[in-house]
């Protein structure tokens, strides 16, 4: 068992380092892209929440592998040759793109709850409407944003195993292999990569509840 | 939501006018030639076909065979590797020039891409714990008895037809997967080609193969159905390395016994 | 018509027309079971968390950073192939229930937390107020604090639950038949990825709806967005 152990330690690390790589890329920017989405979500302008809210539901409402399928497969088809994506671009394209879509719904989620009447009072005071964003709702949003938040990283890191279908060697593709040359330790090896994910995972989560303790504490009047 | 499919549907319309667009280029051996670069799908399915070794090398009957016909063409060999999920795509979207993998041909199948004449002929074998009182492999087609198989494999149909009584469970994580569900008893036998089944007999020294073979499975690569100078060109290679030899040493090391295993 | 045949057969899908119903009710039914048990233990789970008591609060937390830190998969394989015959039942669980077990416990930390963003949110004056009005703890939570909470996280837990949905294509590791291994039958027989992939795509997509119109409802029954 140690010697297993041992021998599949240098793969799986390096199938680690894979997964840290594309997961803060792609975790970067998701959120860069589904805050913008998400608070243009809250406009009142049908010509811009009907399409992102497409764009989000299509997104969420189809597994990744098919994204993936459609960004490194299909989108080749077209002939374009900027669309000649390799598998590394591919796959942080797709999975930023659904990430965004997670972002985007919880941002927007939490800035409609926060009371109307309180960016109403802060216009009235004379804020222009980012000023009011800025100082006035998402200070409050931030305490619903945050904990699912650390959520969907965490969902975004475990789920960039998905890329190994293009011949990413993230971790799981690592255990894998792993697996196929000693089958019968195919659960001691599936347990290290749960404990690395879990190394790595875990701070994630930890530094999301201190996020909260930190910038969410304020409770919404209603 | 009605929009959002119609949003969907005209996405997919213009997809399918650019799909028809492509697929444009006269002679790929051509191209392998011009670009100095092979490029083959494989799958990593696992020893000893296909697999990653202990030095974190890719080899396997089927890489080494590809890795011979890069050199004997001249040409780099570049492997792409690829989940079964996505060896098609890859090949029909021209990202590869051919597949390489264990892959069996059928009337199907043979309709989308075009197979190569088998490289290998592979028995298919059943196994089960000792325990079991299965000696042949019909034993185990009874009602009540459950037979473990690799998801979506042709093993899969082969069982379907062969032990219609038997409850067939399909895993997705592989041959490792069957041999972990089999030594859980979760089921009463797995399936594998003969090859695969011999390495779990060593690491699982609880198991046994079951006599007798239910199939033997011709094993090609493949190619895109328009792609008539390479197909004819990896048929001619396969009669080639069977005349001067090559490729029974290669099976021989590779497919039969456990020869390998101390190198990699 | 003859360019929608070459990139999308449908004539070829037709014949799979059974195994993707079959495929679809399987994965809408081992959905909404594993929901049911996320949504009840997410509750729980979140009221506990947010206990004073230590006995209640460790444990939920640890349930749930355990279950976010760990792959889905793992989870599954471990409920399945590890898992003794259980006292109770007098046998192991079987592929269907090991399977929507795993899926409920895995989506129920995540419902917690959403459940938890959701009760906090809600006004220390609104409970004090049904408690001056008499209401005992588990009347504040039901008829007071939960439905605003729920009906506030709605766009959150609908995310969620589409992931459960996809998520549920796991358990075909351990055996079960599913939407994806419906579309993975095309795939494997026909070698038609996009008949396979696209097909399946649109079913995952017509349940997505379906939660989607469903949020939506019970968002305004729950009583509106903002509090």
């Amino acid at each position: 068992m140690i010697d297993v152990i041992l021998s599949t330690m240098p793969f799986l690390l390096e199938g680690l380092w894979m997964t840290f790589k594309i997961s803060l890329i792609t975790i970067f920017f998701g959120s860069l892209i589904g805050t913008v989405v998400g608070m243009l979500r809250t406009l009142d302008y049908a010509l811009i929440t009907y399409p992102l809210g497409a764009y989000i539901h299509a997104l969420r409402g189809t597994p990744f592998l098919i994204h993936l399928y459609f960004v490194y497969f299909m989108l080749p088809a077209t002939g374009i040759s900027w669309l000649q994506l390799e598998a590394f671009p591919a796959a942080v394209i797709a999975l930023s793109l659904y990430t965004s879509t997670y972002v985007a719904e919880i941002v927007r989620g939490a800035i409609e709850a926060v009371p109307r009447g309180q960016s109403e009072a802060a216009r009235s005071t004379g804020m222009t409407a980012l000023q009011t964003m800025w100082y006035v709702v998402l200070p409050q949003a931030m305490k619903l944003m945050i904990p699912p938040m650390g959520g969907v990283y965490v969902i975004i890191i475990k789920g960039t195993s998905i890329v190994s279908v293009i011949g990413i060697a993230e971790l799981v593709r690592a255990g894998e292999h792993a697996t196929q040359r000693h089958p019968r330790e195919l659960m001691l090896i599936y347990g290290m990569t749960a404990m690395m994910y879990f190394a790595y995972c875990y701070p994630v989560l930890r530094l999301a509840r201190w996020a909260e303790a930190k910038f969410g504490s304020v409770r919404l009047p209603s | 939501m009605r929009k959002i499919t119609k949003l969907l549907g005209l996405g997919l319309c213009a997809l399918g006018m650019s799909a028809v667009a492509q697929s444009a280029s006269a002679d790929v051996l051509k191209d392998i030639v011009k670009r100095g670069e092979l490029r083959v799908a494989v799958q990593t399915q696992g020893p000893p076909v296909s697999f990653v070794d202990k030095n974190g090398e890719r080899t396997g009957f089927a890489i080494e065979v590809v890795k011979m016909m890069a050199k004997d063409m001249g040409v780099e060999l570049k492997l792409l590797d690829y989940d079964w999920k996505g060896l098609i795509p890859a090949v029909n979207s021209g990202k590869a020039d051919f597949l390489a993998a264990d892959m069996t041909p059928n009337a199907k199948r043979t309709l989308v891409l075009s197979f190569t004449e088998p490289y290998l002929y592979s028995d298919v074998v059943l196994y089960s714990k000792k325990s079991q009182s299965f000696v042949k492999w019909q034993d185990a087609c009874k009602g009540g008895v459950s037979i473990g198989a690799v998801q979506g494999s042709s093993n899969v149909g082969l069982l379907k037809k062969k032990c219609p009584d038997s409850t067939i469970k399909e895993f997705a994580g592989g041959g490792a997967a069957v041999a972990q569900a089999v030594a859980a008893d979760r089921a009463d036998a797995g399936i594998n080609d003969i090859a695969s089944a011999a390495g779990y007999m060593i690491e699982y020294p609880e198991f046994k193969v079951l006599d007798g073979a239910p199939k033997r499975w011709p094993l090609s690569f493949a190619t895109r159905p328009d792609e008539n100078h390479l197909l004819r060109w990896m048929d001619n290679y396969f009669m080639l390395i069977r005349n001067d030899g090559r490729l029974e040493t290669l099976a021989d090391y590779w497919m039969r016994g456990p020869t390998w295993k101390k190198d990699h | 018509m003859d360019w929608i045949l070459d990139f999308y057969n449908f004539r070829v899908v037709a014949q799979y027309i059974p195994d993707f119903a079959r495929g679809l009710g399987s994965t809408a039914w081992i959905s909404l079971l594993a929901l049911v048990i996320s949504l009840s233990v997410g509750t729980v789970v979140a009221i506990m968390r947010m206990s004073a008591n230590q006995l209640l609060w460790r444990p939920a937390a640890a349930y749930v950073q355990a279950i976010r830190s760990t792959p889905l998969l793992i989870q599954i394989y471990v409920i399945y192939f590890t898992l003794p015959a259980l006292p109770l039942l007098g046998r192991r669980l079987d592929e269907l229930e090991g399977g929507i077990i795993a899926l409920g416990l895995n989506a129920g930390a995540y419902m917690s937390e959403i459940i938890r963003a959701g009760i906090e949110s809600i006004s220390r004056g609104q409970v004090e107020g049904a408690q001056s009005v008499g209401m005992t703890y588990l009347q504040r939570m039901r008829y007071v604090v939960l439905p605003q909470a729920i009906a506030r996280v709605a766009p959150t837990l609908l995310g969620q639950t589409a992931v459960l949905i996809k998520d549920s294509s796991l358990v075909s590791f351990i055996g079960v038949f599913e939407l994806f291994g419906a579309g993975l039958l095309v795939y494997n027989e026909r070698l038609m990825p996009n008949e396979g992939y696209l097909t399946v795509a649109a079913c995952y997509l017509a349940i997505y709806a379906v939660m989607l119109s469903l949020t939506g409802y019970a968002q305004r029954r729950l009583g509106g967005t903002a509090g």
